[in-house]
């Protein structure tokens, strides 16, 4: 009996809420606005700035591991490296799934990650009587001698079969001053973000009040949507197609490490969790949550794509630059995917958005 | 009961009566159309969105000026892609596996260094992410009329070299604030700049010529290299006839790729004819990539020329890649447009007179390999030939028939976007505008009177008017 009012009030509270669909739609734009306005103080207090935050841990890390590799080089201790060096680009290349701000605008990205090595420069610099220092890095005239791919190359030599025998006290040297200079690099990309710094996070914060670079709510979510589209075309018609097209191992960025599938799958991996609000394990409120609160069906497809995307990396065995030769279907099939997500980003989900937030 | 069995008309009748008076209804129309000549659409009836007419893309983020014009085939498709993934490759210094030749002087390192988002970037020079590079001459002119060359520098200054080489010389750009009063009492301040150059490699002469440029946006020249030559000659006003206090000439150029003189269309004093022969130029003098069509180092003659024997370094699909990216780069559509007071704007920015230079609609030829770019009406805001702009702007080099006081109407089309594509944004040939309004008040000469009127107005139609050009 009781059993029953209780199905009797829960169908009378049915019928009130069917009774009252006015306040009902209320409440709900009421939710969908304080939802939006959520997204974007999360995407900056639990996506954007911990991303930073992060990568200036993994820099400090990296630094001191080589610091230590300067000090006693031997073979523990360039492991260590090459682990750190790793980890740091774990971090970097999920970051590279919201590549707006300053990070683009101050031109960080190419200070960290300019791709090809410069080998002749590099062997003309080591072999000078430049002294190495930071000041000296900070004063070469190109990037491709600064950033991870130089490192990368001093770390695992052309071949991946490094030894911390065949390591020359410049090449540590100058290494160790790489990672210094990463180190202010991701420094600066923080707190460009941060309120004692440039404070990039607010004029995120203040998008939809008229003020440059969001002069409304719509632009802000559209520049996070279209960040996520752009890494997935950076990694499906650049990284991967070029070298693919061109059956060229040597333009695959990465190689010396065989890190670039890790790589180009962080940078989607990346993108995901920026979509869902689950970056580098901080859990908030993100586009997912904005999605499916208005089109659930939209949010399933671009969670499906983005696993299919995603799981896709998987079915490669070979290091990239092999795989461009020997596992062709694989490595097309990522592209594809990558493809079918980053229509579904720019269209469906930039559609959603000019649809749904007017503000 | 009946109501109709009374009615004295007859119902089939009346019913051919009715099919008579649609029929007539229906043709009238047609008939009216008839008598009327047919005409252009009226103003209202386009889409004033459409800066680029059907080249048109609605993308207002930072990657606005970086998109691909819809409707070209797959295989077209792959060229822009390749031309966009070549502006994007970084050059490393010769011999080497990709990307070799850079230097070993250069002022940087791949284009879009320079171009930021296939914009605009810094006017700063000789650092990694700079984006203006100083032009130089002596008195006199080659053998074609253009500038004279430097002996020992060229017509470019290299300010950056590769490890163990010498820069040409160091640009050292310092500012001087000016305030600049309105009648109401508010302040805009205007940054003077100076270009002095030191550590100069081998000295100058006394007399040399220095023009200081800032790389400009990429997209949108396919659609200004198809405006007919008639057109563009049809707004010149050499001599002043109508009176108007601006004439307004073009400059013809001798272009590299067809080896004859041309119409300029392209830089800042409209001193480059094609996309081909500037984007090969940019390629040998900013980064030192010899090409096809420059196919000689940029530093020959010098010391530390490389004695490699790999040029041109640049294969020719690559620069005929960057060619055609460079034609099918798409315009981005304006913003606001139905907001009163960007309208309002708009009137009073051909009030006051700026769309005498700045042509706010010119129709685009034919080129039937180009169907997306031809015969479009287009919203470039601008007549593509010479001004005078008076001291406040003048570089004192001429370029071809360019004067050292004149500059070419650069396009505004995008402008309103700068502030996406390139954080903080920078306006005129040398950046020295932080705002449209420093850029407004910065017009001398020829602009002199539309610039007057435009102080003239009251505050609020001055920012209706910039509301009006942040809207493009």
């Amino acid at each position: 009996m009781k059993k029953l009012i209780f199905i009797f009030a829960a169908m009378g509270c049915i019928a009130l809420a069917s009774c009252s669909k006015d306040s009902d739609t209320s409440t709900s734009q009421a939710d969908f606005a304080t939802l939006k306005d959520s997204v974007l103080i999360d995407f900056v207090a639990k996506t954007a700035i911990p991303g930073y935050e992060d990568l200036l841990a993994k820099a400090t890390t990296f630094d001191n591991v080589v610091t230590a590799l300067n000090a006693a080089p031997n073979a523990a201790n360039l492991a260590s490296a090459q682990t750190a060096w790793r980890n740091m680009r774990s971090t970097w290349e999920q970051c590279e799934g919201y590549l707006i701000g300053p990070v683009e605008d101050d031109n960080y990205d190419p200070n960290m990650d300019t791709w090809p090595v410069d080998y002749v420069q590099m062997d003309s610099l080591l072999a000078s009587s430049n002294t190495l220092e930071v000041a000296n890095i900070e004063a070469l005239s190109t990037l491709s001698l600064r950033g991870y791919h130089p490192i990368e190359y001093i770390l695992w030599g052309t071949d991946g079969q490094r030894t911390a025998e065949s390591l020359t006290a410049r090449q540590i040297k100058y290494i160790n001053s790489l990672t210094a200079d990463l180190k202010n690099t991701c420094t600066k990309l923080r707190d460009s973000w941060i309120s004692s710094g440039g404070n990039y996070g607010a004029k995120v914060l203040a998008a939809g009040k008229g003020t440059q670079p969001f002069t409304t709510k719509q632009s802000a979510f559209i520049a996070i949507a279209a960040g996520l589209a752009d890494i997935c075309g950076e990694v499906g018609d650049s990284k991967m197609k070029d070298p693919y097209d061109a059956k060229n191992p040597s333009i695959v960025e990465s190689p010396f490490s065989g890190n670039s599938l890790a790589d180009f799958k962080n940078n989607i991996t990346g993108a995901y969790n920026v979509y869902m609000g689950k970056f580098l394990g901080n859990e908030g409120k993100a586009l997912h949550h904005l999605v499916a609160a208005k089109n659930l069906s939209l949010d399933n497809k671009i969670q499906q794509q983005f696993a299919a995307a995603i799981g896709s990396f998987d079915a490669i065995t070979l290091p990239y630059e092999k795989a461009i030769i020997s596992e062709r279907v694989q490595s097309l099939q990522v592209m594809t995917n990558l493809a079918t997500l980053k229509t579904t980003l720019e269209e469906d989900l930039n559609k959603f958005i000019v649809d749904n937030i007017n503000d | 009961m009946t109501i109709d069995s009374g009615l004295p008309v007859n119902y089939s009748t009346m019913r051919i009566r009715k099919i008579y008076i649609v029929a007539t209804l229906l043709a009238l129309p047609s008939l009216l159309v008839m008598c009327t000549k047919p005409s252009a659409f009226s103003e209202t009836e386009y889409d004033p969105r459409l800066s680029g007419g059907a080249a048109t893309v609605f993308d207002e983020t930072s990657k606005a000026f970086g998109n691909m014009v819809t409707g070209l085939s797959v295989y077209d498709q792959h060229i822009h892609s390749l031309g966009d993934n070549s502006v994007d490759q970084t050059f490393v210094t010769a011999p080497a596996p990709n990307n070799s030749g850079l230097g070993p002087i250069f002022n940087n390192v791949s284009c879009r260094s320079c171009h930021h988002n296939d914009g605009k970037g810094s006017p700063t020079t000789g650092t990694v992410t700079s984006s203006m590079l100083m032009r130089l001459s002596i008195p006199g002119t080659d053998a074609h009329g253009g500038p004279l060359a430097v002996p020992g520098y060229g017509l470019q200054l290299q300010d950056l070299a590769i490890f163990g080489k010498i820069a040409e010389a160091k640009v050292n750009i310092s500012y001087v604030e000016e305030i600049f009063t309105y009648a109401d009492q508010n302040i805009a301040t205007l940054r003077k700049p100076t270009y002095t150059l030191t550590n100069t490699y081998l000295s100058l002469p006394s007399n040399v010529m220095i023009s200081p440029r800032m790389a400009p946006p990429f997209f949108g020249l396919g659609l200004i290299s198809l405006i007919p030559e008639s057109t563009i000659l049809s707004f010149a006003d050499e001599n002043d006839a109508n009176g108007d206090g601006i004439s307004g000439r073009p400059n013809y150029v001798y272009d590299a790729t067809n080896k004859k003189m041309m119409l300029g269309r392209f830089g800042m004093k409209a001193n480059t004819a094609t996309i081909l022969t500037q984007a090969a130029a940019a390629y040998q003098q900013d980064m030192g990539i010899t090409n096809r069509i420059f196919p000689q180092e940029s530093s020959f003659g010098q010391t530390q020329l490389d004695p490699l024997t790999d040029d041109p370094e640049l294969a020719d699909t690559l620069l005929d890649a960057v060619d055609y990216y460079l034609l099918t780069l798409a315009v981005p559509a304006r913003r606001n447009t139905t907001d009163p007071q960007v309208i309002q704007g708009e009137k009073l920015f051909a009030q006051v007179g700026c769309t005498n230079c700045h042509k706010p609609t010119i129709q685009t030829g034919v080129d039937v390999r180009y169907p997306i770019l031809s015969n479009q009406r287009i919203h470039p805001y601008t007549d593509l030939l010479l001004h005078d702009m008076g001291d406040g702007l003048a570089d004192g080099r001429p370029d071809f028939n360019a004067t050292g006081s004149e500059w070419k109407t650069p396009a505004l089309w995008g402008v309103g976007l700068f502030e996406k594509t390139n954080g903080t944004p920078f306006y005129l040939h040398d950046g020295r505008a932080r705002t449209l309004e420093e850029a407004i008040l910065w017009h001398g000469g020829e602009a002199t009177k539309a610039k007057q009127q435009f102080v003239a107005l009251p505050q609020t139609d001055r920012d209706n008017l910039i509301r009006f050009l942040k809207s493009l």
